[in-house]
């Protein structure tokens, strides 16, 4: 009696257990019900893990393009002719045999026996490296002002008449300037021209593939063949084209906003495409006809059930176009029709790359390709994890 | 006693899902003997044509299939799911001794080569060697699924087919190698009324002349009426009935194949309201430990079915039910007091 | 005797690209009164979904008359409407659509796609809103609490009841369901065949029916057209087209009906040939092609469609002398 009451005791709670579990399974797949489509592909992108990796990448980045004044022991016009063409700084913890925290040495320049100049560390003082000290006055996002740098050199040292010390993670360019600083400082050009190009071609690209797919006739095939023209072109020499006619001697903004600008207008034709078709197909699913005959204005249609309907496929497709832009910026660059200097990004970096001796001897002057190459990655594998969580009852 | 041709035991498969465990089949068994044909019904959704796949081995990756897939080829048995997949034996299996008709017969075939060219190429890749002799069986196997001038037909494409057509094109291709068993999932159910009845017409005579086994699937059960010899009915995963034709239609056991046969309208039949089973299927996951049918029942019996899932039992010579009404002994001990 | 709700006159539907012409709906004429279902059968291609179309007015046709008895009273030729008329009729004229997957908007949830329409034509306040959905869900026979969810979460009868909810949610009095059980399992049109057949009950809705399934048509219709090539060929109260054919197009059809029991051997009259191709198609009576009965005259002499007996009206050169075997 007793061993047959413990036994349904014990089965009870197994019972009990198992229901438990099951009403939180059922949960679970209430929330999977009530989810909205974004909902559903974030939860699917979120699966994909080399386009989570990328995104947290690009988070590392475009926070380095906001805070670049802060983060950067320089700014875009410190310059010191002694550090010209100087190798990456040596941390160091150990003087002396002493623990000391991080620091650095000098560097002093000398000439080895073919008259090359060269960079040792000079061993007598250290220059300890300091959190959040003062340096020059940047603006964070154009408007918060601040001196205060997240490192530097505590140059106090230093004798009389010597260049102060800076950390130089990346060494230095031809100027003596600190190549880390202008990675960041160029990032601020390199990785938004592609954002606001891309914005300003997602704008084109629904009002007048949208114009095209909705009203269709004469206009769709007038827009079409405006696009096939756009499409016509190679991509390259109408760049360098249009580069060269940006006229010389103005502002650094104005350059900005005409790189960005022809960014652009290359970009929305292929864009404008597939909100085209997008919108044609759309156009004819069941339920906008069920909306048409429900009385629902065109308008309503069209911003209720046509956008959001390929909002997540010009998503992608715009996402899978930044890297096109990120290269397309830095190749103008490179080539000096793009941004021109005082004024830097990750194309007028590598301009010093153009001589194989250059590179031969200061290879660290190639660290921005590693920087290009990473945004680009991280940008196609974003996009392509987009892409396949795009569809998802797929 | 006649051989069969195809048995499967206890297969099961599984789907790893965003929102968990899918079970879309739970232990199917049965087995297509030789010259007959088994329909397997169920509704949309029941497993039937993940069923299939297996046996032809083409289920996704994510599909994990277990049990035992037998399958007689030259008098010996050989169980499909042990081989390797892709591998060059089961590719011969599968194209020479076991053949499939899908539902879409316009996705089937490729838009870029001519009917001709695709039916060849199936034919020399099992048959013979010479290209000659290959156009040849297949023109012939055109005209015998009654396409009229297949000579011309046969450097046509399929586009410049009308689905009817194509459907019968399809079944040329699937018998060309005089297959063993024929696996037909829903060929008839995209065409045309007076199309459908025109196929299955074909098949039937096809049948006769080669003996082959067909295992048929549908939803319809007109079309069960009128092809089949025995039928399966499949609930949510499982068989939960299997007879002969004339025991389902004229007595079916299970709450759920009374209830689907119920929900047909014969024609001429009193226009009040249809039978029709209440409720919906539930999905294949989270499922408890008892009749799988249980919430929509209307036969249920608190006392007899509050208990773990029933297997089939057999009720007739042919006729097996897995529903706790027919089990005359009780097989599993009371449990507490 | 009930009134005429809507009276179809020599209907055309042409889809004109720059080669072809596809005559989709040609000359289709018929009445329907009020509380009736009428069901339109025919091959696919026949342009059973165009003429649906053109009577919820998804589509201009080409030429003829559709007119519709309104609430009001008053007769609308709803081929010449002015836009404001229109949106008025709109909400009596409504639509259920043959795929459950692709009527529902994805990205709403239930309430937004059942509360579109209430939303579209009136200003109701929230709770006036959610109390209307939620009477309506719950009518056919839809959980309140699945409102909040998205249309993923249902099977393909539920997403129908959606549909039908949605249709219903502004009092229709005229509603064409396009093939609207064709995509579900028996068990689950006989449900939703149930639920329009209350419905229709309960507020007196007029259906047109189109579906290729005979059986389901004679199920639920008072009436049947029946369709080939763009054509009305037949159309009669379902009991007398079930049982006495005029045409020989419909005689076919009903041969071919699969019947759900295996003791019955069906025994089908062959239809020689293919359906013509629409954009071209054959002279005199459309289906000479493929009948049995074909004379000489049926080659060149087109056929009108005349009432033979009361009610029953076909267009057949040879209908008075040809004996057809229905089914029953
Ligand atoms: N590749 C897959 N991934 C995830 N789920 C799948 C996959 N294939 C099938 N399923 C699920 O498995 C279950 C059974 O599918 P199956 O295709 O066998 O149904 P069926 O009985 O053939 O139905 P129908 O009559 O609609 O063809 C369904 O719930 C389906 O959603
Ligand atoms: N938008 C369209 N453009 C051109 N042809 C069409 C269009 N819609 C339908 N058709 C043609 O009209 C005919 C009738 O079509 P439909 O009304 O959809 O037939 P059903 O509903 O009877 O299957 C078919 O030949 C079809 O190809
Ligand atoms: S076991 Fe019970 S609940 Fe299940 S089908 Fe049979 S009677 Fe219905
Ligand atoms: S008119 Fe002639 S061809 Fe046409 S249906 Fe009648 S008998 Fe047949
Ligand atoms: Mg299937
Ligand atoms: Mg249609």
């Amino acid at each position: 009696m007793m061993r047959t009451k413990g036994k349904t005791n014990s089965s009870e709670r197994v019972l009990r257990k198992e229901e438990r579990k099951l009403q939180k399974r059922i949960k679970q797949q209430e929330k999977y019900f009530m989810s909205s489509q974004w909902q559903l592909m974030a939860r699917r992108l979120v699966k994909h893990k080399l386009a989570v990796i990328s995104f947290v990448i690009l988070a590392i980045l475009y926070t380095g393009v906001i805070f670049a004044g802060f983060i950067a022991p320089q700014g875009l016009e410190d310059y010191s002719a002694t550090y010209s063409n100087a190798p990456p700084s040596k941390i160091h913890f150990i003087h002396n045999g002493k623990f000391v925290g991080p620091f650095v040495y000098r560097y002093d320049t000398e000439f080895d026996k073919f008259r090359n100049k060269i960079f040792v560390e000079n061993k007598e003082e250290i220059y300890p490296i300091k959190f959040f000290v003062k340096g020059v006055p940047y603006k964070i996002l154009g408007f918060i002002e601040s001196d205060i740098h997240l490192f530097g050199v505590d140059n106090s040292n230093l004798p009389q008449g010597k260049d102060p010390v800076v950390l130089m993670l990346f060494g230095a360019d031809k100027l003596g300037r600190d190549l880390f600083s202008r990675v960041l400082i160029g990032s601020q050009v390199s990785l938004t021209v592609p954002l606001v190009g891309t914005f300003i071609s997602f704008v084109l690209a629904v009002i007048i593939g949208g114009l095209s797919g909705y009203y269709g006739g004469w206009v769709d095939t007038v827009i079409q063949r405006i696009i096939e023209v756009f499409l016509s072109f190679p991509t390259l020499p109408l760049w360098m084209a249009l580069s060269a006619a940006i006229p010389p001697g103005i502002s650094v903004t104005k350059v900005y906003i005409f790189i960005t600008i022809i960014m652009s207008l290359l970009s929305w034709p292929n864009l404008a495409r597939v909100v085209r078709s997008k919108f044609l197909a759309l156009k004819k699913e069941d339920y906008v006809l069920a909306a048409r005959l429900a009385g629902v204005s065109d308008f309503k249609i069209i911003i209720r059930h046509l956008v959001p309907g390929f909002m997540s496929y010009l998503i992608v497709n715009l996402t899978l176009g930044i890297p096109g832009m990120i290269l397309g910026e830095t190749s103008m660059s490179f080539l000096g029709l793009g941004m021109r200097p005082p004024a830097t990004s990750w194309g007028v970096l590598l301009q010093e790359c153009q001589s194989i001796s250059n590179i031969a001897n200061c290879p660290w002057k190639l660290i921005p390709v590693i920087f290009v190459g990473v945004a680009v990655l991280a940008f196609n594998f974003l996009g392509d994890g987009m892409r396949d969580a795009a569809d998802p009852y797929k | 006693m006649v051989n069969s041709v195809l048995k499967v035991e206890d297969l099961k498969i599984e789907i790893k899902l965003d929102e968990g465990m899918l079970t879309p089949v739970r232990g199917v068994s049965f087995e297509v003997r030789e010259n007959e044909t088994l329909g397997l019904v169920g509704e949309s959704g029941c497993g039937k044509s993940l069923t299939c796949k297996a046996i032809l081995g083409i289920n996704d990756k994510k599909c994990k299939t277990t049990g035992k897939i037998n399958f007689s080829k030259d008098g010996s048995e050989i169980n499909l799911l042990e081989m390797k997949k892709d591998s060059a034996e089961i590719r011969s299996i599968r194209g020479k001794n076991i053949s499939m008709i899908f539902q879409e017969p316009m996705s089937s075939f490729s838009p870029l080569y001519t009917i001709g060219n695709q039916m060849s190429e199936v034919i020399l890749l099992h048959m013979t060697k010479d290209k000659k002799k290959a156009k040849e069986l297949a023109i012939e196997a055109l005209r015998r699924v009654g396409i009229a001038n297949p000579e011309k037909r046969y450097n046509q494409y399929p586009h410049e087919f009308s689905g009817g057509m194509l459907q019968r094109v399809l079944i040329a291709m699937a018998l060309v190698c005089n297959p063993n068993l024929l696996i037909a999932d829903e060929p008839t159910t995209a065409l045309d009324v007076t199309i459908q009845a025109q196929i299955i017409e074909l098949m039937k005579q096809l049948q006769k002349e080669y003996r082959m086994a067909i295992l048929y699937i549908t939803h319809d059960l007109g079309t069960v009426a009128q092809i089949c010899d025995r039928v399966a009915v499949m609930y949510l995963g499982k068989i939960v009935e299997i007879g002969t034709v004339h025991e389902i239609f004229k007595d079916p056991k299970h709450p759920y194949t009374k209830g689907l046969l119920g929900s047909v309208h014969k024609i001429g039949g009193n226009n009040e309201r249809l039978f029709s089973i209440e409720g919906t299927v539930p999905l294949a996951m989270n499922l408890k430990d008892r009749c799988s049918f249980y919430d929509r029942c209307v036969f249920r019996d608190e006392n007899k079915c509050n208990r773990p899932e029933p297997c089939l039992k057999e009720v007739g010579k042919e006729h097996s039910v897995a529903c706790w009404l027919y089990e005359s002994n009780e097989p599993h001990e009371k449990e507490g007091i | 005797m009930p009134e005429t709700i809507l009276t179809v006159k020599n209907v055309s539907k042409v889809f004109s690209s720059k080669k072809v012409h596809i005559r989709a709906v040609n000359n289709v004429s018929f009445e329907v009164k009020r509380g009736e279902t009428i069901g339109i059968v025919g091959e696919s291609g026949c342009g059973k979904t165009t003429l649906g179309r053109c009577i919820v007015r998804a589509i201009d046709a080409t030429s003829g008359e559709i007119l519709y008895l309104a609430e009001d009273g008053k007769v609308y030729d709803l081929q010449n409407i002015d836009k404001k008329t229109l949106r008025g009729i709109r909400k009596e004229v409504q639509m259920i659509f043959q795929d459950p997957f692709a009527s529902l908007d994805p990205r709403m949830t239930v309430f937004d796609i059942i509360s579109e329409p209430l939303r579209a034509n009136f200003k109701l306040k929230r709770n006036e809103l959610e109390e209307k959905v939620k009477s309506i869900a719950s009518k056919v026979g839809l959980n309140p609490s699945y409102l909040k969810r998205y249309p993923h979460a249902f099977s393909g009868g539920q997403r129908q009841r959606i549909g039908i909810a949605r249709a219903l949610v502004l009092n229709p009095r005229l509603i064409v369901c396009d093939e609207a059980v064709s995509a579900l399992d028996v068990s689950v049109q006989a449900q939703v065949i149930n639920l329009l057949m209350d419905l229709q009950k309960e507020f007196k809705l007029t259906y047109i029916f189109i579906s290729h399934d005979l059986s389901v048509v004679e199920h639920i219709s008072d009436k049947v057209g029946v369709m080939y090539l763009g054509k009305m060929v037949e159309y009669a109260p379902t009991e007398e087209l079930f049982r006495n054919p005029l045409h020989p197009y419909t005689e076919a059809l009903l041969s071919a009906v699969l019947i759900a029991d295996p003791t019955v051997k069906n025994t089908r009259i062959p239809l020689e040939g293919e359906i013509p191709n629409p954009a071209n198609p054959p002279s005199g009576c459309f289906f000479h092609t493929r009948c049995r009965y074909c004379i000489e005259k049926c080659k060149t002499e087109d056929v009108s469609f005349v009432e033979k007996k009361p009610g029953h009206f076909v267009a057949c050169h040879r209908a008075d002398e040809l004996n057809l075997r229905g089914i029953v």
